[in-house]
């Protein structure tokens, strides 16, 4: 047996009118962990999906324990003990922990020595052993839909060691983890190389290289860069390389002028279809020049705080009002034009009209009134030279300019035209929910700066993120919420993002 | 009153067989209106078969009812296969394939009817004449009052059906292929990523949907009408996808939403009968399942939960 568990040699792998892999060659040895660094777009989903036989490539060849393998589906990959956790769970819903795990490898049992049916009391059995083992807290009777993110990765997790996994793909496994969840996920990737699994984890986040992996392959828009050993690679340097550029890793944030109180929220509460309450009491105020920043798990009724603002779900109880107006009961327009700039976390649902064209996607704001419309007739002069001024001042690129539709641009592009026709309100509220979701490294500079612009202009901002790193470099104030209700409002200097985490968990109360 | 429940059960099984046939192709993620058009198609292949072996076999002779019923499975499990080669092969809209099977169903049996009869009599009939399935009446049980109506004037077909049922109610929920097929119709990567063949599960499902659909078309050939014609599209396939929704696509409620459709049924002709309303009015009181599926829509529908991903073609390629 050679050095090397995997070798992937001159991969290359085409989509429609993009080389996803360009000849990429990867070679991983047993019981490393292994990262794969790159943007969105760079090729690393793609070229494990390859090695776990969800694609085949187009060119190159693949070789596990130096034999040749051509996998034609997961289940080949499978049988040579390759596993995936992928960034987007693969599991049933309505299924058990347990019926998960097994789904497809079922314990089977005969009745009457003929009827084969699945024993589910073996398989809860056998997966309390595991869990116990590896220290990955499981109930496999737990029902998957009943549990959060961090749970269903340690269930992904689990599934690939009852496969019998050798080698483990890890698909940004912390993009959805609070930092202690993060913290935990590395322990228990640590335990599994201790355990002589050969780890590949893909991700974006330089510091969790740093902390967990041993060499590290750098891609960059189908290419490989280079293969490093971590510990003589700065993060600086990772992420000029997965750039292309030097890149400033952290924003400058010129000192705050906090001015009048633009808007008060308070009690609100917040309802869902089923008369749960998934805002509970939460009351917060935001001064002109502030950055308010909400931070918290998924799911914990964050969104809702803002469509509860923007006026997009009803209130159940409680207040908002903007400056000195109480527009609790306003229409959306209404709010719109007292002063509320909406960028909502679902970009291409919410935020645009996939099939209009850039120019009437960025006139959403004004068409209906002066000089966009007269009389009710739209003005296509107006539009045009509209949407030319944003499009350049806000750097928004497309394949026809103006004429392009929204649907083929990149997210990145969308997302900065979301933001140019909202901030060209020049509200005195602006709120921002995930805006960086999903970007480039590059867009997300431009977004930040965008936002800190700005802070510096008077507006004040009601930033919504998962994403802790973003909170603490942009916030001036911190919310934290869990399960609706804000547990404690700082100012950002008077957190760390460990205190943060903890509040994030519930279980620090304040 | 004790007929009402005899002729309730002899409508409600073959609608049960055809809900659960509807069942199995939902829960593995193919959204399935053609029942319509699988229950008529396997009731003119059954009868069809019927007719021509008929002569071959004693008048009267039973053997040749389970012929064919054998015979409604297979047509209407092979005619099924358009469905499945329109939906998961070409990942088609799968209520628009659901339509067009039916409407071509109506179609071809009309035509295929006329031009069988005109082969094997001579004369051009569009109907299939078939004869009336014998009854029985189960000693003992039929003694108890009211509800020993059930017993009395039975059917072979409905223990035929009742045992079918136990068998896929099994099939879904105790077996390893079972559980494949309900994680196919709630989140069909997840099935993929297991190592599991999703375009084969679907397959195999909307196969059995057509065979079960097609045992319920021959059943209502042989009780309802006693024959085979266009008027065997009566609109009771989509009476058995309504017993699947308010059953919430599980076995066990639905056949108890059959048994109310079918006793409903029954019970609107018996009052009918009892009030001396004439004949024509009896078309009013068959309205009655029809009414109650409104009235149920209206307050069970919110709190159902259909399969996630039925009507979602697979498409291994996407992410």
């Amino acid at each position: 047996m050679g050095e090397y568990v995997v070798e992937m040699r001159h991969i290359t792998k085409r989509f429609p009118g993009i080389v996803a892999n360009d000849d990429v060659s990867v070679s991983i040895r047993r019981g490393e962990v292994y990262a794969l660094l790159g943007e969105n777009g760079a090729g690393k989903s793609t070229l494990m999906s390859m090695l776990f036989g969800m694609y085949e490539p187009d060119g190159g060849e693949i070789l596990i324990d130096g034999q040749k393998v051509v996998f034609h589906s997961s289940t080949d990959a499978a049988a040579r003990r390759i596993g995936m956790v992928h960034q987007h769970f693969k599991l049933v819903g309505n299924y058990t922990v347990a019926e998960n795990i097994v789904l497809g490898i079922e314990p089977m049992k005969k009745k009457f020595g003929f009827l084969p049916w699945v024993d589910m009391q073996e398989a809860n059995q056998k997966i309390r052993e595991l869990s116990a083992k590896y220290g990955l807290e499981v109930n496999p009777t737990d029902r998957i839909e009943d549990l959060p993110v961090s749970v269903c990765q340690r269930v992904e997790i689990l599934k690939m060691l009852y496969r019998q996994a050798e080698i483990m793909i890890f698909d940004e496994p912390t993009a959805v983890l609070t930092p202690q969840e993060i913290d935990f996920l590395l322990q228990i990737i640590d335990g599994l190389r201790k355990d002589g699994k050969t780890i590949i984890l893909i991700t974006h986040k330089m510091e969790e290289i740093k902390r967990i992996a041993d060499r590290c392959a750098i891609l960059r828009r189908g290419r490989l860069i280079d293969v490093r050993n971590v510990a003589d690679t700065s993060v600086q340097e990772m992420a000029d390389m997965m750039v292309g550029r030097p890149v400033n890793l952290s924003q400058e944030k010129p000192e705050a002028r906090f001015g009048e109180t633009v808007l008060t929220v308070s009690g609100l509460t917040v309802s869902d279809e089923h008369h749960f309450d998934v805002v509970r009491n939460v009351s917060f105020s935001i001064r002109s020049g502030e950055i308010f920043a909400i931070a918290g798990v998924a799911g914990n009724g964050q969104t809702e705080i803002a469509d509860a603002i923007a006026g997009m779900v009803k209130i159940a109880s409680g207040s908002v009002k903007l400056l000195n107006t109480d527009i609790t009961a306003a229409s959306v327009r209404e709010r719109a034009l007292a002063g509320i700039s909406y960028i909502p976390e679902d970009r291409q649902g919410t935020g645009v009209i996939l099939d209009f064209s850039l120019r009437d996607n960025l006139a959403l704001r004004e068409y209906f009134r002066e000089p966009f419309s007269k009389n009710g007739i739209l003005n296509d002069e107006k539009f045009n030279s509209y949407a030319e001024d944003l499009i350049a001042r806000y750097d928004i690129r497309s394949g026809q300019g103006a004429a392009t539709q929204v649907r083929s641009m990149s997210g990145g592009n969308q997302q900065k035209a979301i933001i140019g026709r909202e901030v060209e309100e020049h509200s005195k509220l602006i709120i921002f929910v995930q805006p960086t979701r999903g970007l480039d490294i590059g867009a997300i500079e431009n977004i930040r700066r965008e936002i800190l612009a700005e802070r510096e202009r008077g507006a004040a901002i009601l930033l919504i993120s998962l994403e802790l790193e973003e909170i603490m470099a942009l916030a001036d104030t911190v919310g934290v919420i869990y399960r609706g209700e804000l547990l404690k409002t700082a100012p950002c200097t008077e957190l760390t993002s460990q205190d943060v985490g903890l509040y994030m968990m519930g279980v620090k109360q304040a | 009153m004790e007929k009402v429940f005899t002729d309730g059960l002899s409508f409600a099984m073959p609608l049960l067989i055809m809900a659960v046939g509807a069942i199995y192709s939902e829960k593995s993620g193919v959204t399935n209106l053609a029942v319509e058009g699988f229950q008529g198609f396997g009731a003119f292949i059954g009868a069809l078969i019927a007719v021509l072996i008929m002569p071959f076999f004693p008048k009267g002779s039973q053997t040749v009812i389970y012929i064919a019923m054998a015979a409604a499975a297979v047509g209407a499990g092979l005619y099924a296969c358009l469905h499945a080669l329109l939906c998961i092969r070409f990942q088609a809209n799968q209520v628009i394939s659901g339509v067009v099977i039916n409407i071509l169903a109506v179609a071809l049996t009309t035509f295929f009817t006329s031009a069988a009869n005109k082969a094997i009599t001579g004369t051009s009939s569009n109907k299939l004449i078939l004869d009336v399935s014998a009854r029985f009446t189960v000693p003992g049980l039929q003694a108890i009052p009211w509800i020993g109506g059930f017993f009395r004037k039975m059917y072979p077909f409905e223990i035929i059906i009742m045992v079918l049922v136990l068998f896929f109610w099994y099939l879904m929920n105790k077996t390893r292929y079972g559980m494949m097929l309900r994680a196919c119709g709630e989140n069909p990567q997840a099935v993929d990523a297991a190592g599991g063949d999703v375009e084969k599960t679907r397959w195999i499902a909307v196969m059995i949907s057509g065979a079960l659909s097609g045992i319920g078309g021959i059943c209502f050939a042989y009780s309802l009408l006693a024959n085979f014609s266009p008027s065997i599209y009566l609109g009771y396939g989509y009476l058995a996808i309504a017993a699947m929704i308010f059953g919430n696509w599980k076995i066990g409620p639905t056949a108890l939403v059959c048994l109310i459709f079918g006793l409903a049924k029954s019970g609107g002709y018996q009052l009918c009968i009892a009030m001396q309303l004439p004949s024509s009015y009896s078309d009013l009181f068959l309205m009655l399942p029809y009414i109650l599926t409104l009235l149920l829509m209206v307050f069970f529908s919110a709190k159902n939960h259909p399969p996630k991903a039925a009507g979602e073609p697979w498409d291994k390629g996407r992410r």
